[in-house]
């Protein structure tokens, strides 16, 4: 289910050298979504790691572990090594959507259609992390992150365009730790910005 | 479905209260600002951009708006819109307090010179223009004395002086500030001048109420049990109830009324800042407005609304069902900032959740951005909140909480990798 490209294999076995960890596991895993598509986690675990419900994949010299759930957005992967001027790393090629449930489909259209192109404006983004049942899980970025008026843009903008979007969503949980705001676009202040009247 | 007209600058912290509150009441809100929001062309009816310097342009605004979309209620959520607001609520024949009344409270001066005029206890004061020479002044309202700006909010610029070289420091201080470009561009007369009044003693207390047709129901009354005596007036801690005697809460709601009706104020919030001594209770400044920054997680009324509910249900007309506070005991820490700089780490935090009775530890000035203390500064590093049995428990859990934390902050010229001059703040400060 996973095409493991010779150069990747070679750094992993290479990488499993200099952890002198020879007899380590490749645990794979898709660890969310983030505004590039699909977040993936790569990890040596133990062989006494393989939980009951992975799916082991043989490589030869060593053995990939996928859980359970995100086998099925695994499935087709091309787990490559590259390098060139902009660096180097492991790059999957995915050929699985990112979303299959249709409310996170349209959750998608509307942030990357109407909200994202906005709130790009002051510098900021936002992330579609999940839809469960009829709850949508959002993160803020970049300048919307830590701003004084991000419970404006929640509530007015991103609520009120999903709702209209997606009648079927109740709920619009903002995941952002706004205090880690490196450089928040607008800024509270006890007493307002220009308390003179 | 009923639609609110909710005045919120930029740089305020209440936008989120006041947005939960109209969720929950089922109304639909168009927020006014001052600089246009990021989501204003996704949800066109959500939003105007009103600039509460320029009421008259901003009325006009609303009052097109409104012919649109109705508007059922108007409220500011700070200081810099209630002017607005007011104005706005005058041109929609909305419940509101009268745009003079509020005038009168937003600019300190002249709400001294109505509670003189109405026999209200007052302390000696006079207005100097930010250009002249105080010491005249200073002589007739006599030392100690404290200067502070006629408009600006939360200690902001507000100074006691002992004596004339203390006078004179914090004079130039406060004329500094005022000068400055995005404070006088907004400021009008209120950024000329500066106010100088005598300094009155006492213990300070912080009311909560909420007018209608004149008459004050006290929503709560806040303890500031940290010392104000100068030489700024840094507020820390509040708690609630208050651990005055009940007469003398008495006295202080009276006042409060009193002040209230002396301005003209007779609908809404008011959050009202007043001293008791030996004498009495002296009112310090009243707004128009409630209670600022995130303070308000303090407090819940009746089945366990939010003070933002609460107003909200009175500038709709609609319901409410109780105005008693909890019985349990809150407060809140506003955190302060020791020393100007750029903040680089916040630690503790864990800790201090793990004290018991505190609720939430919010830290709202992001990592990397620059603080400045009073008096020059407007922010606070953050808030901690807590709970308790009895207003000493809650006043002891915030300090404890308080002193689990670690904040991090580097001078402004160190962050930058610069050399190690001592920041301005700091320099000025060792005058006193």
């Amino acid at each position: 289910m996973v095409t493991i490209t010779e150069a990747a294999s070679g750094k992993v076995l290479a990488l499993l050298k200099a952890e002198k960890r020879t007899d380590a596991a490749l645990r794979m895993a898709i660890e969310g979504r983030g505004p590039g598509g699909f977040q993936y986690n790569l990890r040596f675990v133990g062989q006494d790691e393989q939980a009951a419900d992975d799916v082991v994949i043989d490589a030869g010299d060593f053995k990939v572990f996928i859980d359970a759930a995100s086998a099925p957005n695994l499935q087709g992967v091309t787990l490559n090594y590259v390098q060139g001027p902009e660096g180097s790393g492991f790059r999957f090629d995915n050929p699985n959507p990112v979303w299959t449930d249709p409310k996170a489909v349209a959750v998608q259209k509307v942030l990357d259609d109407e909200i994202n192109p906005g709130v790009a404006q002051h510098g900021g983004f936002v992330t579609l992390l999940d839809v469960k049942d009829d709850v949508v899980y959002i993160a803020l970025g970049g300048g919307c992150q830590g701003c004084g008026m991000v419970d404006v843009t929640l509530k007015q903008g991103i609520e009120v365009r999903i709702r209209e979007a997606v009648p079927e969503i109740s709920r619009i949980v903002d995941t952002t730790d706004h205090a880690g705001g490196a450089n928040p676009y607008y800024q509270p202040s006890k007493g307002g910005h220009s308390p003179l009247v | 479905m009923q639609r609110l007209l909710l005045i919120v600058t930029t740089a305020s912290y209440r936008a989120g209260a006041f947005l939960e509150a109209a969720g929950r009441l089922g109304v639909q809100v168009v927020v006014g600002s001052e600089r246009p929001l990021a989501l204003a062309a996704a949800n066109p009816q959500g939003s105007l951009t009103l600039d509460p310097a320029a009421v008259g342009p901003a009325v006009r605004a609303v009052v097109e708006f409104a012919a649109r979309h109705p508007i059922g209620a108007v409220v500011a959520a700070d200081d810099d819109g209630v002017i607005l607001a007011a104005a706005a609520a005058a041109a929609l024949g909305l419940r509101h307090a009268s745009v003079s009344a509020v005038a009168a409270a937003r600019d300190k001066h002249r709400m001294r010179e109505i509670l003189a005029a109405a026999g209200i206890a007052s302390p000696r004061f006079e207005r100097v223009p930010i250009a002249g020479d105080p010491r005249d002044a200073a002589r007739r309202v006599g030392f100690p004395c404290v200067l502070k700006p006629l408009a600006l909010s939360a200690s902001r610029g507000v100074m006691r002086a002992d004596d004339e070289p203390q006078l004179m420091v914090a004079f130039a201080r406060l004329a500094s500030l005022l000068s400055r470009p995005e404070v006088a561009a907004l400021g009008g007369a209120a950024a000329r001048h500066m106010l100088l009044e005598s300094y009155i003693p006492g213990v300070e207390v912080a009311l909560e109420g909420l007018l209608s047709g004149g008459r004050l129901r006290v929503l709560a009354l806040f303890d500031k049990p940290d010392p104000l005596e100068g030489p700024v007036f840094e507020e820390t801690i509040y708690v609630t109830p208050s651990r005055l005697a009940i007469p003398a809460q008495q006295a202080i709601a009276t006042a409060t009324a009193r002040v209230a009706g002396a301005l003209g104020l007779d609908e809404g919030p008011i959050h009202a800042e007043l001293r008791m001594n030996e004498q009495g209770p002296w009112m310090i400044e009243i707004a128009p407005r409630s209670i600022g920054g995130l303070c308000s997680r303090t407090l819940r009324f009746g089945a366990g609304i939010s003070l933002e509910e609460l107003i909200l249900r009175h500038a709709l007309g609609l319901e409410i069902e109780s105005y008693e506070r909890e019985n349990l005991a809150a407060g809140v820490m506003m955190i302060p900032i020791p020393r100007a700089g750029v903040l680089r780490a916040a630690s503790g935090q864990a800790q201090a959740r793990e004290v018991a009775g505190v609720e939430e530890i919010r830290i709202t000035v992001p990592i990397g951005q620059e603080v400045i203390p009073l008096p020059e500064g407007s922010r606070y590093l953050g808030f901690i909140f807590a709970r308790g049995q009895t207003p000493e428990s809650v006043e002891a859990a915030l300090r404890a909480a308080h002193d689990r934390l670690a904040f991090d902050i580097a001078p402004p010229a160190a962050a930058r990798g610069g050399g190690g001059a001592t920041p301005e703040p700091q320099r000025r400060a060792q005058a006193w």
